[in-house]
């Protein structure tokens, strides 16, 4: 039996963290879940169960638009509003009556019955007005507490709060061995601090996202989930278990290491490799051309084609990063537009965003996926109503729009949510919500609730200290 | 409410406390400061009283003891601390668990109080209540249109703000009480902040006082604060569950003293140790360490808490000290009840100094003849230490620590200057440069960056303000990045200082060389000023900190000769201090200071005693890092085994025993090369070419040696190389080509053995030797040899038993 070192303690009765990870890996290479499951249900989320929405989802594609898209100019048009707000760009017609978009996203426009557009998602910030922040806000639901003494954020720590996709992948890890939650195509980033709530933090290292940090639109690289032909499974499995031996002999590094979680990723990777499923999810190959080219041979497109997949094989919890540095060029790919945000828009990221995004729609739909997936679609904020103005401190050219967390869009699908509707809407200009504000950890929060998993729930961070799983509401009117 | 609340809490703390102390007489009674003096009516003022017990445990019975003044010219008010009453002089009997002692009092004339000020009153509670704060007025933008310094750092901008912005409405001069200054925050209008002043309390008096007498800005040469003083200078407690309490005391430089505990801002930077209340009462919550931080209008004081361990039955173990080194960590050790582990065997030490020293463990042969080697073992050690440092693989193994903080990258520097850069820094190691001389020519290198490689310093910083940054970071260890904005929130520095520091490198120039690739590194002629960003006056050059012999700065552009003699000097206090610091964290997985290349006086030193020793020790031998390295690897400290008792098993910061360390995505390689006697191949490099040579990054990218945390030298930042563990790692381990190729190479170690016709047993024991470095046991020697009868082939099943090896935790860890 694998032996996962763990943290001691747990809030309630039942079993311990320790135990409950002795169940979840018995046996050498497989993933015995059933006890798990079942001691999960023991500790009672059953507060909620049959609860409207509850539990509505198996999994979680996180669609995550790093760099602050301009929700004005892709989903929340504001054709009345005076020139140095509406922008260059005008609304079209959707196939649901009486919702628009911005002219960028045709092809969305013919989806919308299928999704639904959260318009007064909004937040003010406290301490750092960055996007690095606001990823950790979104994405963690807290606000990140630590800024380095050079006022700088801190690069990602042991210590951070979990991003949502650890804490998924902890509470509700896969049935199937299968990477639990995998991030990809890059890391959230913005100038050198990289990867800032996009770690497990606190629930430690062994729940941090398998990053697969290629391009999707090249063939990819998994050699590491291939077994090489040398070595068939009887082979590794013996030398699995002389491993073990050798680890048993040194008692004291054992103890030493106790924290690091080894063990626990040896199980895990032997499960991997030894299933396949994972290496097959992977393989873009395997889809019909007319599917790539409906997605884009973009990063973008192949990137939530790959998404797709991955949650088909039994991933729980796939994010889908906008292929671009948060506060990268937006001339070239970012969606930081302060220097320049129509050129760019109409003519680099919406047309390669609209094709992903609606070909994702259109493709879980067709196949029934949505009936147990959440597809969520957003960015850490929006962008400044008015253009040219300084918002954060940056300089804005006058066809720059800057950061805005008071008020922008966020795109639900699935889980047996409504959809063809907008929910919440945004004032006059799009600079506050006019009625329903959605905060970033009432968006969290549905996330959680809609996998079955109780946002009021507390788990223990690395000091054993209670902390709230998120300080949010699910929003239930999206059911 | 709140208020009452908190009081509430103390008293249900202090009750069983009080009790369980009443039984226990001290012995004496100390009293800081020795003399209170008034000099305003309102002015609350309070000692602190440590009684010494029989155990010689110093406690805090500030709280508890009895104050009687001779004359009653000052009276103990209900917050504890003491109030003027009429002018005079008297003397103050403490008494206090059976021991007395006194203080002096002095009462100035009260009618003549000193006049209210905006600069000595006012700000500490603007940034008391947190006006100032970052998320609030003290943001970067403001808070609905009203902005103050961060922090009150610019009191003058914050003044003429508050003086002039909205044409002057925050005060009303004929009915102070109704300004808005003050109906702001007691909320007598809406305000966003919430409600920061109580109408009529102490501080809202302050303000009104000072508002009615017009508004004075007060003295900067008498009102400044001169000098913080924090008491106790440490606290000491002898377990959890203790309180302290602390006084905060601002100096002024007309010599008057004002307690201004309850404005200065207190807190723990460990507060799972030791956390302190609103009311700047230190409690212990668990064993360990950690650093009260008291800031007071730009003035930092850092005071080192310790919780000892409560549990009895300690006794010291005396261990050998081997040098210096040893003494020092011990004299802590012992008076924190921490037990040091012992110093590991020849075969463990021996593979930990390898690696350490030269990034590779040692031979089956190298471990044998120095296991059999009968000489005593300390002295045998020091001389492999010497051997060590004379190998290639030690340039190697420095060159590529250099290479990772110099940034050696063809992304910057293109292949040519890549490779003439990366040769300047391993002549430089391999002749021992002395580090002051090497940061010296790297500072100060002008020309064609083929011609002195020492220039490409330059090519990869490209800018005035990045070279600072840079030079500081790594040099001194000092974190500037914050001060181009803002001055820095936890350190003295300003921004006046960055860009005096900037000033510097202002006119160091790039331009394309005649050599394609090539670049000229040269000092501007024009244009070469630095400008305030706020003010957009040139800034005058100006070291950091003044020191000892520190050149006169020249008026012209060359001026980077000054900057780096004030640098390297030994009087410097930064230079030599940071990278004794960081060599220390290379060999112990941690710094004195940590993280290294964050020196301030918040970020106290695990051990000062230590890290000072060891900068005057590199001073005094000529800055040769050899020598201290050698210091430092011969010291039982580094040589303490991973083993823990139950005295030190949670210590982490005062190196009492051995962490094993992750070896680095060169050294791993390298280490599977040596073990597996196969080695991939990589374009690149010629073939044979260990992964510590690699000249930079881009040799195998995105391959084994990345998914393991080889650093993308995008920064000087040590925190670039990672050693944790991960799941893409663990896949590569068990299944990747790396270790896979290797085990089963038809020209490695596995296959020499069996084509020789080793016996099982000399097949183990290679093994074993190769990949652990120590001799298998008995029990290790028969599991094998079973599992190679069961087999069928040998060659397979020796290969399984090297994997297996080569994926072990002793393996992939320094221990």
């Amino acid at each position: 039996m694998l032996t996962i070192p763990g943290r001691k303690g747990c809030l309630c009765d039942g079993p311990t963290r320790r135990e409950l990870l002795r169940v979840g890996s018995v046996g050498l290479f497989g993933l015995n879940l059933a006890n798990f499951f079942q001691w999960q249900k023991a500790l009672g989320a059953s507060r909620l169960e049959g609860a409207q929405g509850f539990n509505s989802a198996k999994s979680v594609i996180l669609v995550f638009l790093q760099g602050g898209p301009s929700h004005i100019d892709i989903w929340d048009p504001k054709p009345d509003a005076p020139t140095s707000v509406r922008g260059e760009f005008k609304p079209i017609n959707t196939n649901v009556s009486g919702i628009q978009l911005s002219e960028t996203m045709p092809m969305l426009a013919q989806q919308m019955d299928k999704c639904t557009l959260i318009r007064s998602m909004s937040y003010t910030p406290t301490g750092l007005f960055n996007h690095t922040a606001a990823i950790y806000q979104m994405l963690t639901g807290y606000p990140p507490d630590k800024v380095s003494p050079s006022g700088q954020l801190e690069p990602p720590s042991p210590a951070d709060f979990p991003t949502a996709g650890s804490h998924i992948s902890k509470l509700k890890p896969p049935s199937e061995p299968v990477l639990p939650f995998v991030e990809m195509p890059r890391p959230l980033q913005e100038s050198s601090v990289i990867g800032k709530g996009g770690a497990a933090g606190f629930l430690g290292k062994a729940y941090d996202p398998y990053r697969l940090y290629q391009d999707p639109n090249q063939p990819i690289q998994l050699e590491d989930l291939t077994l090489r032909k040398d070595v068939p499974q009887e082979r590794l499995q013996e030398r699995f278990a002389m491993l073990k031996g050798i680890n048993g002999s040194m008692p004291d590094l054992e103890k030493a290491l106790k924290d690091y979680a080894i063990d626990e990723y040896y199980g895990k990777a032997f499960d991997l490799v030894l299933s396949g499923k994972a290496r097959e999810a992977f393989d873009l190959s395997q889809e019909p051309d007319k599917v790539r080219e409906r997605y884009g041979r973009t990063t973008f497109g192949q990137g939530l084609l790959l998404s797709r997949r991955l949650i088909q094989a039994g991933t729980r919890f796939v994010q889908m990063n906008w292929p671009a540095v948060a506060n990268g060029n937006p001339e070239v790919d970012a969606w930081d537009t302060h220097a320049a945000n129509f050129g760019p828009l109409r003519n680099l990221h919406c047309p390669v965003f609209d094709r992903g995004i609606s070909a994702l729609i259109e493709d879980l739909s067709q196949r029934g996926m949505f009936k147990d997936t959440l597809l969520v679609t957003v960015g850490e904020f929006g962008r400044s109503p008015r253009l040219g103005v300084s918002t954060s401190g940056n300089t804005n050219s006058p066809d720059g729009r800057d950061h805005w967390p008071y008020c922008y869009t966020a795109l639900v699908a699935g889980a047996g949510m409504h959809v063809g509707r907008v929910y919440g809407a945004s004032d006059q200009t799009a600079s506050s919500p006019k009625e329903k504000p959605v905060h970033p950890n009432d968006l969290l929060a549905t996330v959680y609730y809609s996998l079955g998993i109780d946002p009021d729930m507390t788990v223990l961070n690395h000091l054993n200290q209670p902390r709230e799983l998120v300080k949010g509401k699910p929003v239930l009117e999206l059911w | 409410m709140r208020n009452r609340i908190w009081v509430i809490a103390v008293i249900m703390i202090a009750a069983p406390c009080g009790a369980f102390a009443a039984d226990q007489n001290v012995t004496a009674l100390s009293v800081t400061p020795a003399a209170l003096v008034f000099r305003s009516p309102d002015e609350g003022m309070r000692v602190l009283v440590m009684g010494t017990t029989a155990e010689g445990e110093q406690i805090d019975l500030s709280e508890a003891a009895r104050l009687d003044p001779a004359e009653s010219i000052v009276k103990r008010g209900a917050d504890g601390l003491l109030y003027p009453v009429r002018q005079g002089e008297t003397k103050v009997t403490v008494t206090a668990r059976g021991a007395q002692a006194q203080f002096m009092v002095r009462v100035g004339d009260l009618t003549k109080a000193p006049q209210v000020s905006f600069l000595r009153d006012v700000e500490p509670i603007l940034n008391k209540v947190g006006c100032t704060s970052g998320t609030c007025h003290g943001s970067a933008k403001g808070k609905n249109g009203f902005k103050l310094s961060l922090r009150g750092y610019d009191p003058e901008f914050d003044y003429e703000v508050l003086l002039y912005d909205m044409s002057g409405r925050r005060f009303n001069r004929a009915d102070p009480a109704r300004s808005l200054m003050l109906a702001k925050p007691t909320q007598q209008v809406p305000h966003g902040g919430g409600l920061r002043i109580e109408l009529g309390s102490r501080y809202y008096n302050t303000i009104l006082k000072w508002i009615s007498a017009g508004v004075p800005y007060g003295d900067p040469k008498v009102d400044r604060v001169e000098k913080l003083e924090v008491l106790p200078k440490e606290v000491f407690m002898h377990g959890p569950s203790k309180a302290q309490q602390v006084l905060a005391l601002a100096h002024y430089s007309d010599g008057s003293v004002r307690d201004v505990t309850r404005e200065a801002n207190i807190s723990s930077n460990t507060p799972e140790v030791a956390d302190v209340d609103p009311s700047a009462r230190v409690k212990g919550e668990r064993k360990g360490e950690a650093a009260l931080l008291v800031r007071y209008e730009g003035k930092f004081v850092a005071v080192p808490v310790t919780v000892l361990n409560p549990n009895p039955g300690f006794a010291w173990n005396n261990l050998p000290q081997y040098n210096y080194v040893d003494e020092l960590i011990d004299a802590k050790l012992k008076r924190l009840k921490i037990l040091p582990s012992p110093a590991v065997d020849d075969a463990e030490f021996l593979r930990r100094v390898s690696l350490d020293l030269i990034g590779l463990p040692p031979t089956p042969e190298e471990l044998r003849v120095f296991i059999t080697d009968k000489t005593d073992s300390p002295a045998k050690r020091r001389r492999m230490v010497d051997r060590l440092i004379a190998r290639p693989e030690f340039v190697d193994h420095w060159t590529l620590k250099w290479g990772d903080l110099l940034q050696v990258s063809r992304r910057y520097l293109g292949d040519k200057g890549m490779w003439e850069f990366r040769g300047w820094i391993r002549d430089s190691i391999a002749q021992n440069k002395p580090y002051d001389k090497f940061v010296y020519e790297l500072l100060t290198a002008r020309g064609s960056s083929y011609e002195n490689p020492a220039a490409n310093f330059f090519r990869v910083t490209r800018n005035a303000k990045a070279s600072m940054e840079k030079t500081t970071q790594l040099f001194m260890g000092v974190r500037l990045v914050c001060t181009q904005c803002h001055d820095h929130p936890f350190e003295k520095w300003t921004q006046n200082q960055y860009y005096q520091m900037t000033a510097f490198f202002g006119s160091v120039g790039l331009k394309p060389g005649f050599q394609s690739g090539d670049e000229i590194v040269y000092d501007k002629r024009e244009d070469y000023d630095i400008k305030h960003p706020k003010t957009g006056r040139v800034v005058a050059a100006k070291y950091l900190v003044a020191s000892i012999g520190a050149p006169p700065i020249p008026n012209s552009p060359e001026r980077r000769e000054a900057l780096v003699e004030w640098l390297t000097s030994k009087d410097n206090p930064f230079f030599a201090r940071a990278i004794a610091n960081r060599l220390w964290s290379y060999f112990l997985g941690r710094g004195i200071i940590e993280p290294v290349d964050d020196i301030r006086a918040s970020n106290p030193p695990a051990n000062e005693a230590l890290l000072e020793a060891l900068t005057k020790d590199l001073t005094d031998h000529a800055f040769d890092l050899r020598y201290l390295m050698k210091t430092i690897v011969n010291s039982r400290a580094y040589q303490a085994g991973i083993q823990t008792n139950v005295w030190n098993d949670d210590d982490k910061v005062n190196f009492s025993h051995a962490v094993p360390r992750r070896l680095g995505a060169e050294a791993l390689m390298d280490a599977l090369a040596l073990a597996a006697g196969s080695r991939p191949k990589f374009p690149e490099v010629p073939p044979d070419t260990k992964a510590e040579e690699f000249p930079d990054p881009h040799v195998g990218k995105d391959g084994f040696l990345d998914v393991f945390g080889r650093p993308a030298r995008e920064s000087s930042c040590e925190c670039e190389r990672r050693s944790d563990i991960s799941l893409p790692q663990a896949l590569n381990l068990v299944n990747g080509r790396t270790i896979g190729d290797a085990v089963a190479d038809p020209k490695g170690r596995v296959a020499g053995l069996i084509l020789e016709g080793a016996s099982d047993r000399a097949i183990v024991e290679d093994l074993y030797l190769a990949a652990l470095c120590r001799y298998p046991t008995a029990k290790e020697y028969d599991t094998a040899a079973a599992y190679l009868k069961s087999g069928e082939s040998r060659a397979a099943w020796a290969q399984d038993l090297l994997w297996s090896l080569v994926n072990s935790k002793a393996f992939l860890y320094n221990r």
